[in-house]
């Protein structure tokens, strides 16, 4: 089902569930938490996808709002209810589903429990204590969510500003809602009205994950064409890029330095495109050439580090990397197994590869083998 | 700019600098005068929302300063101080590249503008809802006819200055800047729930309020950038890839401009500009497969090697398929998708494969290929004419000619950038840089006439 459809959907039903309660219950509280419940299902579609970050669904500061706003029962009830709207709207397995749901219902439950401890201290005046409590409870949703990932792959979540905009704006709309003694509340309109800014970042990180993505495949596509052209064993590219990676990884390589090496890798054949063809040269085509040649066209690119890495001249890590594996690939090419692979570029002299990355890349194969 | 206008535009803004300063004194020493807090915070507030969003898109700066102006009005409603309104307005003006460069009449335009908008959107807003207790239902009501005010004062004082400064007519100007405002509404809105915030709560959730904004913006703004970033290094090794055959240096880049020209004329909206523009540029990548040899060979090509180059078009369609953004538009890049068919229905279809037909036969026939010199424009416009509803889409066709008309732009024999000091020949029109099939039995003899006469 395509998204704009999805969202659809749930807008249908949720207005039919809102008039339904609005029917039944005139004038009652119920018909509000109805709304708030079709906000965390519509929240649970939309996802803030900052780069390098995991994303995070904007149902956690609809969450806010049932947890200060409904009772905890409620509130609790009210959450699943979404979860469970929102699980035929989901992509994948029915057990996937079903277990993500389970999460944000986890998450709520959390921020729920943080909100009523911090609310239960009665040391702080009104304003800072509720401050504190919904605080607390936005950061219990998303410690929940970052829980799961964490245990899988023990690393600091890289919090940014995505975090802060979804707790600020639901720690805004839980305030304005019920508002505080003695200042009046204003009910649905701020929840309505202080979700403008969170979507207004939704859709400028949804903007930056689309144009990264085009980013990327575009470099993935060009990698292609000298494969393509006949030029290079095919697949080679991707081959290379993917163990070039996991090679740097190894040596302590950072992020952004593993990007770098991952675009050099993708087009490090490019340069090949640009050479004469070799029936109408003098002397044969030498692979230096094509890396010289390709890291002339990228340095003149918002790529130029990639580029870096691809000039002969360069005795970094990364090119060191990029030269071993691309090496390694071609004899893996010519039919050699891993291990006679190795031993060639073991065997190689000492100057050409270098003995660290070899020994990493005899790492990194050798785990591969074993996986 | 003619020195006529140049005095008249320093008058206009000057006196409405006047009119801000005089309208200001006459509150201050009439009405009462606002608290010191809130002065500074809103002011302060506005000055960074100007800055900050501005050189993003104007129209988003605007909205911040509707937002800031409304929670003005909100919060010096009680005591009725016009006046904090008047200097929290002028506040926006405050834009630091025109302090760095000194550009006073700007800065002094600015300032007033807002300042009078503010004043005259406090006038209704009050009028409305009165310094008394009032509903937040109310004060939401209220904001709507507020931004009305708010975003005809600001249309009209700015269209002034552009019709001062540029000697445009003021029904056009009226035109163009009135279609953004509609964003305008929700931003009021949600400046009156900052008015009220800061009532009840004073600065402690100020900065609540903020982040989510500034989030947006820096979010958006790497997305900017890196927009840009993305395009230009697809430009550059497009380019940089199509140098290796000389008579094409360039294409891409003027077709992806002829499509952005068309795509324009016929209102596609701005996504799919993005899309059609990278689609153009790299329309012909799958070239890159085809041996140099056959690429500059002079003259017409043999069947087969036809076919060794008619078979770029699938590697370009597979590499266009390959990424995501591009893939609905894939079929940009091969020539049967293109072909305009008049009895089929294609309501439904995309039009972006019509539009770099055109915009790459059009670049095609204007420049010199290696089978043939570069055709003036006014050949280019009637061949694409003379099969316009049967090769080419008509709209599409009419689009190309109205945008280059309107532009003034001039490409052919006699104005191509790039200059082959080269013997290609003369005549035949060519299929878009591939050279033609070797004819068999004299075809295409009105298109050769065409161009000889």
């Amino acid at each position: 089902m395509k998204y704009s459809v999805r969202l659809l959907v749930l807008l249908v039903v949720g207005a039919a569930a809102v008039a339904f309660s609005a029917i039944m219950n005139p004038g009652g509280t119920s018909t509000a938490i109805v709304v708030i419940t079709m906000g965390v299902a519509l929240g649970e579609l939309m996802v803030l996808r900052p780069p390098h970050r995991l994303p995070i669904p904007l149902s956690y500061a609809f969450m806010l709002v049932l947890v200060r706003g409904a009772d905890p029962l409620v509130c609790v009830g009210a959450i699943a209810l979404a979860e469970l709207a929102v699980l035929p709207l989901r992509e994948g397995e029915w057990s996937a589903r079903a277990t993500v749901g389970a999460h944000r219902l986890f998450a709520g439950i959390a921020a729920l429990a943080a909100y009523h401890g911090v609310m239960a201290v009665d040391a702080l005046s009104p304003t800072p204590r509720l401050l504190t409590a919904l605080g607390v409870a936005g950061i219990a949703a998303l410690v929940v969510h970052e829980a799961v990932a964490f245990l899988r792959e023990p690393r600091w979540p890289e919090i940014g500003g995505a975090d802060l905009a979804l707790v600020a704006s639901g720690m805004l709309m839980a305030i304005g809602f019920r508002g505080v003694q003695p200042h009046e509340s204003v009910g649905l309109w701020s929840v309505g009205l202080f979700s403008i800014p969170l979507l207004a970042a939704w859709y400028s990180f949804e903007r930056l994950a689309l144009i990264s993505k085009t980013s990327e495949q575009t470099i993935e596509a060009l990698s292609v064409v000298p494969e393509l052209a006949g030029l290079a064993p095919a697949g080679h590219a991707a081959r290379v890029a993917e163990l070039s990676v996991r090679v740097g990884g190894e040596l302590g390589l950072r992020r952004r330095e593993l990007e770098d090496l991952r675009a050099a890798a993708l087009l490090h054949h490019l340069g090949h495109l640009c050479l004469d063809a070799p029936e109408t040269r003098d002397t044969p085509i030498e692979p230096a050439e094509v890396a010289d040649k390709g890291a002339e066209i990228l340095r003149q690119t918002d790529l130029a580090a990639a580029g870096d890495l691809l000039a002969t001249d360069d005795a970094r890590v990364g090119s060191q990397i990029l030269r071993a594996v691309s090496a390694f690939d071609d004899l893996r090419t010519r039919d050699l197994d891993v291990a006679a692979a190795m031993d060639a570029l073991y065997s190689g002299p000492g100057f050409v590869y270098d003995a660290r990355v070899i020994e990493a890349l005899d790492l990194v194969v050798a785990s591969a083998s074993t996986d | 700019m003619s020195d006529q206008r140049e005095s008249r535009t320093t008058v206009y803004c000057v006196g409405l600098a006047l009119a801000a300063t005089a309208l200001g004194v006459a509150l201050g020493v009439r009405g009462p005068l606002p608290a010191l807090t809130p002065l500074l915070a809103l002011s302060l507030l506005h000055v960074f929302a100007e800055n900050q969003i501005t050189d993003l898109t104007p129209e988003l700066g605007s909205s911040a300063g509707v937002m800031l102006c409304t929670a003005a009005i909100v919060v010096f409603r009680a005591d009725q101080s016009a006046l904090g309104v008047l200097l929290v307005g002028a506040a926006g003006g405050l834009y630091l590249p025109h302090l760095v460069h000194r550009d006073w009449r700007k800065l002094l335009f600015n300032c007033a503008q807002f300042a009078l908008v503010a004043v005259a959107s406090a006038g209704v807003f009050w009028a409305i809802v009165g310094s008394g207790k009032a509903s937040p239902g109310l004060l939401l009501l209220a904001a709507i006819p507020t931004a009305l005010i708010y975003s005809i004062g600001n249309v009209v004082l700015v269209s002034m200055v552009v019709v001062l400064a540029t000697g445009q007519r003021f029904r056009e100007v009226l035109l163009v800047g009135s279609k953004e405002y509609f964003v305008f509404y929700p931003f009021a809105l949600l400046g009156v729930f900052l008015g009220l915030l800061y009532l009840d709560y004073e600065l402690a959730l100020v900065p609540l309020f903020l982040v989510p904004l500034i989030v947006a913006r820096q979010a958006y703004s790497s997305y900017l950038a890196l927009k840009r970033s993305h395009e230009a290094t697809v430009r550059i090794l497009v380019g940089a890839l199509e140098a290796k055959d000389p008579y094409t240096a360039g294409h891409a880049e003027r077709v992806a401009e002829y499509a952005q020209y068309i795509g324009l004329e016929l209102g596609i909206p701005p996504t799919r500009l993005e899309r059609l523009r990278l689609a153009a540029l790299m329309h012909d990548v799958g070239k890159l497969v085809v041996p140099n040899h056959l690429l500059n060979k002079p003259g017409k090509l043999t069947a087969e090697e036809f076919d060794v180059v008619r078979k770029h078009e699938d590697v370009s369609v597979e590499i266009l398929t390959r990424i995501d953004f591009l893939a609905p538009v894939a079929p940009s890049a091969t020539s049967e998708a293109a072909q305009f068919s008049p009895i089929a229905d294609d309501r439904g279809q995309p039009v972006e494969p019509h539009i770099v037909a055109v915009a790459d036969a059009y670049d095609a026939m204007t420049s010199t290929r290696s089978y043939r010199r570069a055709l003036s424009q006014d050949i280019a416009f009637a061949e694409l004419r003379k099969n316009s509803g049967r090769q080419f889409h008509p709209r599409v066709v009419d689009a190309l000619i109205a945008a280059l008309r309107r532009r003034g732009e001039v490409h052919g024999a006699g104005y191509e950038l790039y200059v082959h000091h080269v013997s290609a020949p003369s005549g035949h029109l060519g299929s878009a840089g591939l050279g033609d099939l070797l004819p068999e039995g004299g075809a295409d003899d009105d298109q050769d006439s065409a161009v000889r006469s």
